[in-house]
């Protein structure tokens, strides 16, 4: 299970009462300007002739599938209130401007805030700001973690707090909300609609002067009703009619589609890593894991490690990274007929099929104090036949404003 | 060419070795020690110790004194800093501070208001702020 996109009465109206806001006291709020943007050629090679990821290229150098911009406004409506629209666009939509972020604020004392509206979801550490290439040393943070999932903008409320303890300083964030759109499917290269009810997430962050220790779960309930008919029941169709041939029941066949199904299951996503700034040497890590529980869905257990050097403006930084799918068939124990057990199995297998890893070098010059140019190259592995081995050669600046 | 050199480290000199002092309120007794000063600064500590609101303001990044701020105290570049609250600004979680254009200008505001700590060039102040800190 991957990605999605989002349209939508509900994100309309939200958007509104933000820019309302925003824009109707103006004699009241000041409204402070930010944003940020990344111009980034990419060229991809595959072996197979399959980009390995949607929105890329392969085969030649284009500017579209990473440039993206963003413009932010945040009114500070005094007393604590503030709401904040980003409108955010990116190549890969064809530059189409969505209100990314679009929420009120709240300050309740010193150390909380309650937010709520559309914002970031902190699905991993980075995830919040994963778009904003200035805030990271990479041309693109490492698939192998934040494989751009669409749900990683959200609808509903949240709490930001912030401790300090002594030496060190603590940051939670607890958060309930939903989303709906559309998810890629790497088992049918294609998007279809998906949905997440009561997403509950929480996170926190400690961190002293040279290093920081995080992590965070994720939960939510999958709404798949579209995912099931449009991908896993047609997967099962053969075997299920096989089944039915070779003697299965009624009860068993409808046995078998709840077990295979994803509608209604509970998805459990959690992360956590380590980041080290020390004398110049930086070391990052962080380990992710998720999973539509007691499904077809594949247990995924993704990380990555990046080594860097700074050297004055410049940063030199060497990552590896490994996306890991499990197969677990757990899902079918107490199915007894031997061709439901074996189609469930196989969907299993399907879901698990895709693995990665690589190792790429990324290059940072801060050569304005507003901007950096970096270089990228990745050498990485596809277990799909029509991707295989592929590299990732990527140029281009970030900057922020 | 030589002359220019010696110009370029001249000022260089100056510049690593000018005086830097954090002010406050003359009004405000609260001790303040580097890393205290830095958790402000960082949006990481928003109350004085006696629990009174504490307001960071900055002087412009290209001021000389910003460097040797953020350098010493902050121990970040000014890049280094501004991906720093690109984390922040972008996801709701902190804004950074206010930047002042001069150290007059600075002087004046922390003169009138008790909940702000700034920061300037130490040979700029006067009787008007408490210096609570020089390096």
């Amino acid at each position: 299970m991957k990605t999605f996109k989002l349209p939508g009465k509900r994100k309309l109206l939200l958007t509104s009462a933000v820019f309302a806001a925003l824009f109707s006291q103006p004699l009241l709020a000041e409204v402070k300007l930010n944003g940020f943007a990344s111009i980034r050629g990419t060229s991809v090679s595959t072996d197979g002739g399959l980009e390995p990821f949607p929105g890329f290229e392969e085969g030649e150098l284009s500017f579209k599938p990473e440039s993206l911009f963003a413009i932010q406004a945040q009114a500070d409506l005094g007393e604590g209130l503030s709401a904040t629209v980003q409108l955010f666009g990116e190549g890969r939509n064809d530059f189409d401007i969505e209100a990314r972020w679009a929420y009120l604020s709240y300050q309740l004392n010193d150390s909380h805030r309650v937010s709520a509206g559309r914002f970031a979801n902190p699905i991993f550490h980075q995830s919040e700001y994963e778009k904003v290439g200035y805030a990271h040393n990479f041309s693109r943070l490492p698939k192998a973690v934040y494989i751009d999932f669409e749900f990683s903008t959200i609808e509903g409320i949240a709490l930001d707090s912030q401790f300090n303890l002594g030496d060190y300083s603590l940051a939670t964030k607890v958060l309930y909300g939903g989303w709906s759109g559309e998810a890629f499917s790497a088992v049918t290269n294609t998007f279809v609609d998906f949905g997440m009810d009561n997403i509950f997430s929480a996170n926190a962050t400690l961190a002293g002067d040279w290093w920081q220790l995080f992590g965070g779960i994720f939960a939510t309930e999958i709404d798949g009703t579209s995912i099931d008919n449009s991908t896993i029941f047609p997967l099962a169709a053969q075997g299920i009619a096989m089944a039915q041939n070779m003697g299965a029941t009624g009860a068993q066949v409808n046995d078998f589609k709840s077990r295979i199904g994803w509608d209604g299951k509970d998805a459990f996503y959690w992360f956590s890593g380590f980041a080290i700034d020390y004398n110049n040497w930086l070391l990052d890590f962080e380990y992710v894991d998720y999973v539509v529980k007691d499904s077809t869905d594949a247990p995924n257990q993704s990380w990555y490690l990046a080594l860097g050097r700074r050297f004055d403006n410049v940063v030199v930084t060497l990552h590896t990274e490994d996306y890991a799918q499990d197969t677990d068939h757990d899902f079918l124990n107490g199915v007894a007929h031997p061709v439901l057990l074996a189609t469930g199995k196989g969907i299993n297998n399907a879901f698990a099929q895709r693995e990665f890893d690589g190792v790429g070098l990324s290059v940072r010059y801060d050569f304005h104090p507003s901007a950096a140019i970096k270089l990228d190259y990745f050498n990485g592995s596809d277990t799909r036949p029509a991707v295989g081995d592929y590299e990732i050669l990527s140029f281009g600046v970030d900057l922020v404003f | 060419m030589k002359k220019t050199l010696c110009i370029a480290a001249l000022l260089l000199s100056q510049l690593a070795f000018a005086e830097v002092a954090v002010i406050v309120h003359p009004s405000n007794n609260n001790a303040l020690d580097e890393a205290t000063v830095a958790k402000i600064f960082l949006g990481r500590e928003k109350s004085f110790a006696d629990g009174k609101s504490v307001v960071p303001v900055s002087l412009s990044e290209t001021a000389a004194a910003s460097t040797a701020f953020n350098d010493t105290v902050l121990k970040k570049s000014s890049s280094q800093l501004k991906a720093y609250w690109s984390k922040l600004v972008f996801t709701g979680k902190g804004t950074p501070p206010k930047e002042i254009t001069s150290d007059e200008e600075m002087i004046k505001l922390v003169a009138t208001n008790p909940s702000l700590i700034g920061y300037v060039d130490a040979s700029k102040v006067d009787a008007s702020v408490k210096v609570a800190l020089k390096f």
